[in-house]
């Protein structure tokens, strides 16, 4: 069947002219000195020496862009400095013996910079020229198998070029220029701005200058008012509660006349430097929103009409305090307060009734842990690793064990491992059906795997703070704060071993016609197991370390001790609970990946 | 075909978001397939497929990589859904089925042979072997009773406890041929079976299953990208190219008679000894001119040209072949070499 199998030749044109488009016989020529090794190092392309960006954009060789563009940046940069720190040495100059230090540092960056700066520019420029044009064969090599490469010369990547230029260049150049910003001169610029906002509002004038005079008016008005009261000889209680008061205002007045001053003498510089060349600009100020509080009461109405038990929430608003008004963060993170506050009291009895499903299910933990004796617990370790992994596994948890037990350490041990079953049960309910609906629906793993990756990255301590909002502090929380830092790479592994069984595995399947549910059962998560399995080990694993963050709002155990001797200073005692903890940890995770390698079969 | 076990009408696959659209407009406007690629973003897996399967037979479809033939295949039992057409199975439309009725057929009257085997690695042979009738609810007795039967009929008693990974390569697709006879389908869905196998073993399972075959009389649609297996195997042969079945028939009318340049070239390289019947080459008698006296060799018109070169050395007289006692053609030489070249009917 020799002549049957065509091979299909699309119909590209892979040549050297149609990939550069101009200047054929040059690049031609270049690139078969490159391929033949026979180019010179110094071999440079003059327009990638002169203007490398304006080059590589019009060539479409994008890294060449960027990098160009970043080597020039930064020498721009370097030698702004120069231009920065030398008005600033003129003036320590005019003052030779009052800036003795000043003169040789800002002497010596003068230097610095400029040598660097320049070395940059040059070297940079040559080193561009002589990379252009072996990079832009590598180009053409990788468009010789994709034509969607870029190719030829085309005047639109030299505009886009340029936009990104004029974006990146001028204001970066411009901050190198600047001493660094007062922060709280663009704060008060912001407050000032507001102030004159209010002012005019107030005195309904648009215009600074009636503004002023509006102003000024008032301050007369109230000065003439309090030189009056001042110059009482006997003045009655009422009189010299009026001059307090008229004091009061003449003094916010005078205020808020230097803030239109101030607003005025706020020039265009001053306010591009603080929008645009230091932090990102305080875009919206609100007026704080009312300060509520929600408390479950009893209901007397209805107590009165016989349901015995009726409580209801009531809610308590302390209007905003006048003038206060707060950036998009501090707003959002006390919507999120109220938010809480109202859960808390609305739904108080399904927090009630989870924190005591929580408390049991501990407490049953936590009694079969602590009040076996220890010999049995030990012996059932002992076993366990005897059973499942090698000798040198089993001394070590002996090993392990007989730390725990010699330094008193045994019962705090106990009731952290209860703490990790019980949270590792939790994870494994909730994680597997969720991991299994993950692989099963693209739209929830969409949805899904960024919350996870957040539920990973958030710092476990930010956990502590909602768990205490909700639960209060004691071990519930702490289980369900654990929970949450553990749970992901319970539900991501067992997603991706039931995403990884092969396709035509499942094909079979299919084909001998298994249902969904028989697919899952019989043979997506048996295959599955393993990776199920490692996502068991890692979510003890960090169920573990949580345990001792979690002992900030009142789990008990080796975290504890952790936690405490932190509060007290007591390295020894914080050290030797913190190797008990890694202890327990090894001894679980050699026992687990022990028994997952005896029932693995794949 | 009245008795059709397979039965494939007008069978189109279009892959693609826009499938159905594209559909229409290849029905309306008859564009072909990079228009369909260029307009909707769609690609054609299979166009236009129609072929049946008598009861018994062994349909084999053969085609090179990416022409179709395993998208073709799995609309038999609707593994992938067709953009058009109709299939049917003994005669109820599979695409009419509901889901439970086609989980039925799929596990009773049809069984799928996987080219990369495709067997459970978590569970013993036995249990693999089982599959289809655990999926039905048997239970466990009856379903390793059955399941040994089926290793008894590949040759592999005995093994029923050992995982899928402790078995070599030929010996893991005779499992996955357990699988599928084991709930005793009328139908075997072949796909590429033996082609990840290495030669010999290949020609032994071959041997096998035909062996087999000729006992158990499955009505089997075998895929294959090889032209040699297909001759082996196919009672019949169909080549598709590009989604296109272009030619059906016996191996002997597509060596003989190729519908096109493609077939022709397929066919070029293939022995033509085993293949070609005498009638195919033979001039008929007026056209030899006279025969004279006798020790003229003799053959019917039904044997291959391997008898004819046989009669043929033993004397230096030209066949003769006769249907029953009359004369209906004359095979000289000439005739033959050229016959055995492929020129006879150039």
């Amino acid at each position: 069947m020799s002549g049957a199998e065509k091979i299909e030749v699309e119909d590209r044109d892979v040549s050297v002219g149609t990939f550069v488009a101009q200047n054929e016989p040059y690049f031609s020529n270049v690139f078969e000195r490159l391929q033949r090794s026979e180019l010179p190092r110094w071999h440079m392309n003059i327009w990638g020496l002169l203007v490398p960006w304006l080059w590589a954009s019009l060539r479409g060789v994008w890294l060449m862009f960027w990098l160009a563009l970043a080597i020039d940046i930064l020498a721009i940069v370097c030698l702004m400095q120069v231009v920065k720190f030398t008005p600033l040495l003129e003036e320590a100059l005019k003052n030779p013996e009052a800036n003795t230090t000043l003169i040789p540092r800002y002497t010596g960056w003068i230097n610095t910079y400029n040598a660097m700066g320049w070395i940059l520019l040059i070297g940079g420029r040559f080193w561009m020229g002589s990379q252009a044009n072996r990079w832009y064969y590598n180009q053409y090599s990788r468009w010789r198998i994709d034509h969607a490469v870029a190719h030829g010369v085309v005047f639109k990547r030299v505009v886009i070029g340029l936009v990104i230029m004029a974006i990146c260049a001028p204001l970066t150049t411009y901050r190198a220029t600047q001493i660094r910003l007062d922060e709280r001169a663009c704060i008060s610029q912001v407050r000032t701005a507001e102030t004159v906002e209010d002012l005019l509002a107030r005195y309904n004038v648009d215009d600074f200058a009636s503004l002023e005079r509006s102003v000024a008016d008032e301050i007369t008005v109230l000065q003439t008012a309090f030189d009056r009261l001042d110059g009482l000889e006997n003045p009655s209680d009422a009189e010299k509660a009026e001059r307090t008061q008229t004091r009061r205002d003449l003094r916010a007045m005078t205020r808020e006349g230097e803030a239109v001053a101030e607003y005025q003498a706020i020039t265009p510089k001053d306010r591009f430097d603080c929008n645009f060349i230091d932090d990102f600009p305080t875009l919206a100020r609100f007026d704080a929103p009312p300060e509520i509080r929600y408390r479950r009461v009893p209901d007397e109405e209805a107590r009165a009409t016989g349901d015995e038990d009726a409580t209801k929430v009531i809610v308590q608003e302390s209007p905003p305090v006048e003038g206060r008004r707060i950036n998009i963060f501090t707003y959002n993170a006390e919507a999120i307060d109220t938010g809480i506050n109202y859960l808390r009291a609305q739904y108080a009895g399904i927090f009630d009734a989870m924190t005591n499903v929580l408390r049991q299910s501990l407490i049953r933990v936590e009694v079969a842990f602590m009040q076996t004796p220890w010999p049995v617990v030990a012996f059932l370790f002992m076993a366990l690793a005897w059973a499942y992994t090698n000798r040198a596994t089993t001394i070590f948890v002996a090993g392990s064990l007989a730390f725990l037990a010699a330094f008193e350490l045994w019962q705090v041990a106990m009731q952290t491992m209860a703490l990790v079953v019980v949270a590792t049960a939790i994870c494994v309910f909730v994680g597997l059906p969720v991991g299994i609906w993950m692989a099963k629906n693209k739209l929830f793993r969409w949805i899904n795997e960024p919350i996870l990756d957040v539920m990973q990255t958030i710092p476990s301590l930010s956990y502590l703070v909602p768990a205490v909002a909700f639960f209060g502090i004691s071990q519930p929380p702490a289980v369900l704060a654990t929970v949450i830092f553990a749970i992901p790479p319970m539900v991501k592994l067992t997603a991706l071993g039931i995403l990884q069984v092969p396709e035509s595995t499942k094909e079979a399947a299919l084909a001998f016609g298994a249902s969904e549910r028989q697919l899952l059962r019989k043979v997506e998560l048996p295959m599955a197991i393993p990776s199920i399995m490692a996502g068991l080990n890692q979510t003890i694993m960090l169920a573990l370390s949580m345990a001792t963050i979690s002992a900030f709002i009142g789990a008990a155990g080796l975290g504890a001790l952790v936690t405490e001797s932190l509060g007290d200073a007591q390295a020894g005692k914080g050290l030797l609970a913190g190797i008990a903890i890694a202890l327990v940890a090894m001894m679980i995770d050699r026992i687990l990946r022990g028994i997952r390698a005896s029932f693995s079969r794949i | 075909m009245s008795d059709a076990v397979v039965e494939l009408e007008n069978v189109w696959k279009i892959f693609g978001e826009r499938a159905s659209d594209a559909m229409d407009a290849v029905r309306q406007e008859g564009i072909g397939k990079p228009e369909v690629l260029e307009r909707f973003g769609a690609v054609v897996g299979v166009k236009d497929a129609s072929f049946s399967v008598a009861k018994g037979e062994i349909f084999c479809l053969m085609g090179l990589s990416g022409s179709g033939k395993s998208t073709l295949v799995r609309h038999i039992n609707r593994l992938i859904e067709p953009t058009a057409g109709t299939i049917r199975i003994m005669g109820e439309d599979i695409g009419a089925m509901k889901a439970e009725q086609l989980r039925a057929t799929r596990a009773d009257k049809i069984g799928m042979v996987f080219q990369n085997m495709a067997l459970l690695p978590h569970r013993s042979v036995r249990d693999n072997i089982g599959f289809a009738l655990e999926l039905r609810g048997m239970d466990g007795y009856t379903r390793a009773k059955a399941a040994d039967r089926a290793l008894e009929t590949v040759s592999l008693h005995g093994y029923g406890d050992r995982l899928p990974s402790e078995l070599s390569g030929g010996m893991q697709q005779r499992v996955g041929l357990a699988r599928a006879l084991a709930a005793d389908p009328e139908i075997l869905l072949m796909d590429e079976p033996f082609s990840a196998l290495d030669p010999l073993i290949r020609r032994n399972l071959q041997d096998e299953f035909l062996s087999l075959s000729q006992d158990v009389k499955k009505t089997t649609v075998f895929i294959t990208h090889d032209l040699d297996e297909a001759i082996r195997m196919g009672d019949r042969i169909g080549i598709m190219k590009d989604g296109e079945i272009v030619q059906i028939g016996t191996a002997e009318d597509i060596v003989t008679a190729p519908a096109d340049d493609y077939v022709a070239d397929f066919v070029a390289g293939i022995s033509r000894l085993k293949l070609v019947s005498a009638s195919k080459i033979m001039v008929s008698p007026e056209k030899h001119g006279p025969i004279n006296g006798d020790g003229y060799p003799v053959a019917r018109p039904d044997d291959d040209l391997d008898t004819l070169v046989g009669l043929s050395t033993g004397s230096e007289k030209p066949v003769l072949i006769k249907d029953g006692d009359v004369l209906v053609g004359v095979v000289s030489k000439d005739t033959l070499l050229t016959g055995l070249q492929g020129g006879a009917e150039a």
